[in-house]
Formats: structure tokens, sequence, C-alpha cells
């Protein structure tokens, strides 16, 4: 990994799906160690930002680095740096839990003894060691995100890019969630989390973005966001919306 | 070119757990269906043929046909369903996600339909052994042939794996093209016998220099050039390896 204070780097992107632009000159940086909100009404382009900067989705122009690596020309380096929990559950039918945690290490270039006991160590974390050979059909939605973590997590990446991490999660599961992202970010992992949720962005997060119709429209430090006014509010005002 | 090999030999097993765990259906059927081809067409039918100039009786003419066969639909419907139901869960993201090139993708997904079909293709020829007194004629020409074929049809599978946006286009390819195009390559007939015109036809179907290389390699009589067949096997083999290769560079129908 470069000695780069910069975890992520974003300048000037611009994506199209066919005639619609989704991104619109999007430029914004994320720090080495930050717990960076990403906030943005349905359709912002919160998604599809994700996806550039993990190379699921291409892009016009522009340029995104990852700790000062290109995400296009340098992608087998900036791969390694991230782990993504995406919002839909997307696994391998075919394996059981611990299987497919053991086979993503694998992907990652974690050898199969390291890979299997990081496996068992993550579904302990999560509380789903029990089920550690149940394939992700027979796990109920909460039990199912945590194993999205559990993948995410499976590499043991420098950045985690979390696209609505505690959709659908009940209380208990969303704290128990939370607490564990609090102490990753203080071990020194950056978090870039999108949500819906202005209390989580809040509690968790130490500096936020907003963007609307593709376009960032204000971005800084949290205390600055809600110095005013509490950061729904602010988030009204920033994107157009009314309450 | 490999710069990382645990990820390949990860994704290399996960493909071929993928097949041996549904064996009774990607594994098995290929021992009963040529088991019943031989039967019929080798036994019960095969003996009222008579063949001229081959040298060869018509079970002894259809097992390396049947090996052929069998060879390229396992190396075909193992990558082309494994990548599209990848695609269809999208659960590809987490071979796209990973610190993996193109080149080590195409590699890790193709070990599936490789295995796959070389498994197929010798249980076709262990079931011949119960109707022929056979052996391999020539094992190394015939260890190169199932290689190439397997790789040229495990990446056609993934070819029309990124195209299909449906399971009936999945099956377009199979149906429309390649199954002709074996039938026609002269796996239960000798093109020799054909009618001059669909001789002539017969031989712009590189199937039927894969089914002649693998019919030489397994009983030794052959009826067009060995090195045209060697030479079409090593073309298409690396042409369709790289071309898959380029198309996962480019995220055709893979990435947004």
């Amino acid at each position: 990994m470069r000695n780069s204070e910069i975890a992520i780097s974003i300048k000037g992107l611009v994506k199209y799906y066919r005639d619609f632009q989704a991104l619109r000159n999007v430029t914004f940086q994320v720090n080495r160690g930050d717990f960076f909100a990403f906030l943005g009404p349905n359709g912002a382009g919160k998604t599809t930002t994700i996806n550039t900067i993990t190379g699921l989705s291409q892009y016009q122009s522009g340029s995104v680095q990852v700790f000062g690596y290109d995400t296009k020309r340098n992608y087998i380096q900036t791969r390694r740096l991230i782990g993504l929990c995406a919002q839909e559950f997307n696994f391998d039918p075919y394996l059981s839990i611990h299987q497919l945690l053991k086979y993503q290490a694998g992907y990652f270039g974690v050898s199969a003894f390291q890979a299997s006991r990081r496996a068992d160590e993550l579904l302990e974390r999560f509380q789903l060691r029990d089920k550690r050979n149940l394939k992700h059909r027979a796990l109920s939605g909460g039990m199912k995100k945590r194993l999205a973590l559990c993948r995410a997590l499976i590499h043991d990446p420098e950045i985690l890019i979390l696209d609505e991490p505690t959709a659908g999660c009940d209380l208990e599961l969303k704290f128990r969630i939370w607490d564990y992202l609090k102490q990753l970010n203080n071990e020194g992992k950056t978090i870039f989390l999108t949500t819906h949720y202005m209390e989580e962005a809040e509690r968790l997060c130490k500096t936020i973005g907003i963007i609307n119709h593709g376009s960032i429209v204000r971005i800084g430090n949290k205390k600055d966001f809600i110095k005013e006014k509490n950061l729904e509010a602010a988030f009204l005002e920033a994107t157009g919306l009314e309450h | 070119m490999i710069t990382n090999p645990i990820g390949v030999a990860a994704l290399m097993r996960r493909e071929i757990y993928r097949f041996m765990s549904v064996a009774g259906q990607t594994i098995l059927p290929p021992v009963v269906n040529s088991l019943l081809f031989m039967f019929i067409f080798g036994v019960a039918v095969g003996q009222r043929i008579t063949f001229h100039g081959t040298g060869l009786t018509y079970l002894e003419f259809i097992v390396p046909g049947l090996m052929v066969m069998h060879l390229i639909s396992g190396s075909y419907e193992n990558t082309s369903s494994s990548l599209f139901i990848a695609r269809w869960h999208n659960h590809i993201q987490e071979v796209l996600l990973a610190p993996l090139s193109y080149f080590e993708m195409v590699l890790g997904l193709l070990a599936g339909g490789v295995v796959r079909g070389v498994i197929v293709c010798i249980e076709v020829f262990i079931v011949s052994v119960f109707f022929l007194h056979t052996e391999i004629y020539h094992p190394l020409l015939f260890l190169y042939f199932i290689v190439t074929i397997s790789v040229i049809f495990a990446c056609a599978g993934m070819m029309g794996a990124l195209w299909a946006e449906d399971f009936s286009m999945l099956s377009t390819w199979n149906v429309y093209i390649i199954v002709p195009l074996v039938l026609l390559g002269g796996v239960f007939h000798p093109v020799s016998g054909l009618p001059v015109i669909a001789q002539k036809i017969s031989h712009f179907n590189p199937l039927f220099y894969l089914v002649s290389g693998v019919r030489y390699s397994v009983t030794g009589m052959i009826d067009v050039s060995l090195l045209i067949c060697i030479t079409i096997a090593f073309v298409l083999s690396i042409g369709f390896f790289f071309l898959t290769v380029l198309l996962f560079k480019m995220g055709y129908k893979l990435r947004t």
C-alpha cells in the first residue's frame, strides 16, 4: 500500500447509463481512518459512486484513486484494499456460509488455513458460528446482513464500503453493527457508508458528503453540519427536499 | 502472468466443487447416455452397417465421436451455466471484486469446464471397454486434443453465458450452432462417405478436424491431415481463450 493519507480520491467523475447522466463531475476525497457518510435520496448516485470505486461500474471521464492507486490502471492493488458490503444479498448458492467465506478469502490470496480460521473468527464475532454449514438461503434477513459484513471483512481490507448496512435490521442488530463499525474505525480502518438513516450517520461518522442528482451538493465535517441544525434539516436543505 | 496463484486456485476449486456437488446432473448422465448409444447404435444397429475403407467397425468408429460429443457438451454446459447463474444471482461480484486479473478470472472459471469435459470423455471411453477391446492409440495426442477441445468449448460457454439475457438464450448457441456442427463433423458417419459437395462443406467445419484428431489418437485412423487437426485445435483454443479474456476486460455485461 502506498503511503497516502488519502484513502479515496475522486476527481471529475462523469458516468452515463446510456443517455442518463448518473454522475456529474463528482469530486471529493476521503482521508485515511475517516468514517465517511455518503448521503443522498434514492437514485442520487450513491451506489453508482461506490461501484466506480470498486470497479463494478465503468465511467466515461474523471479518475478514482484508492490510496494513490488508480482503479483502472492498478485495479488489482485497489481491489485488494477494499471490502464491499453491498445492498443486495448476492451469495453463491452452491456453498455453505463457511465455504463461501473461505473461497472469498482465497480469491483475495489468503491461504486455505488462514482463510478457514478467519472465517470462523468472523462467524463467531457475528454470531453465525452455529450456522457455518448452512447455505445462505437458510438464514434470516438479519443473518444475511451479518454474513455480507463477514464477506466484506474476510480479507481484512483497509477500506470498508458499506451500502446501507443496517437497512432492514432490528434495533439490537443495528446497535451491534454500529459498535463493531466504531471499533473497526478506531482500529484504523477507513469506512465509507451510505445510509438513509440520519441518526446512523450522526452517531457514527466524522465526515459527511451529500449527493443529489449525480452532483455533490455539500461535503464537510459532521460538526459543521450539525452546528446550526440537526443533520436531517441540513440534509433536506442541501437536497432541496421538503419535509 | 499469474500474480495471485492462491486466488486462481480458489476459483478453480470452487468451479470444480460446483459441478461435483451436483454430480447426478453433471457427471453421471453421460455414462447412461453413452451406454445407450453404444448398445443401440453400436450393437443393435451397427452390426448391420458395413464400413468400407475405414478399417473399423461402426462401434469402433463412433466411440471417439461420442467421446468428443460429451467432452464438448460437458465443457460448454459447465461454464455457461456456472457463469450465467453467477450473473443471474449477481454473485459474480465475488469474483469481480477480487484482486484477480482478467486473465486469472478466465483461467479460474475455465477449470470447471475443462475438468468436467475431461472426466465425462474418459467415462465414455471406460464405458466403451464393456463393448469393445479398445485402447488409446496415441495417449499424448489424445490428451492434447481433449484439453484443447475442452478449452475451446469452456470458453464458448463463457461467451454464451455473457451474451445470454435469460435461460432460453443460454441454450441458443448449443442448440443452433454447436450441436449441428458436432453432428455434421463426423461423429456418427465418415465424411468421406458423403456426396462430394457435402464433403467439401464439411471441410469448412472446424469440428470435423477436432473429431478427426480425437479419432486418430484413439484408433489410429484418419482421413485428413493430422497437422491441420493439431493446428486448428491449437489456434481455436488460444483464440477463444483470449477472446474471453478480452470480453472480461471490456466488462461485457459484467460491469455497468
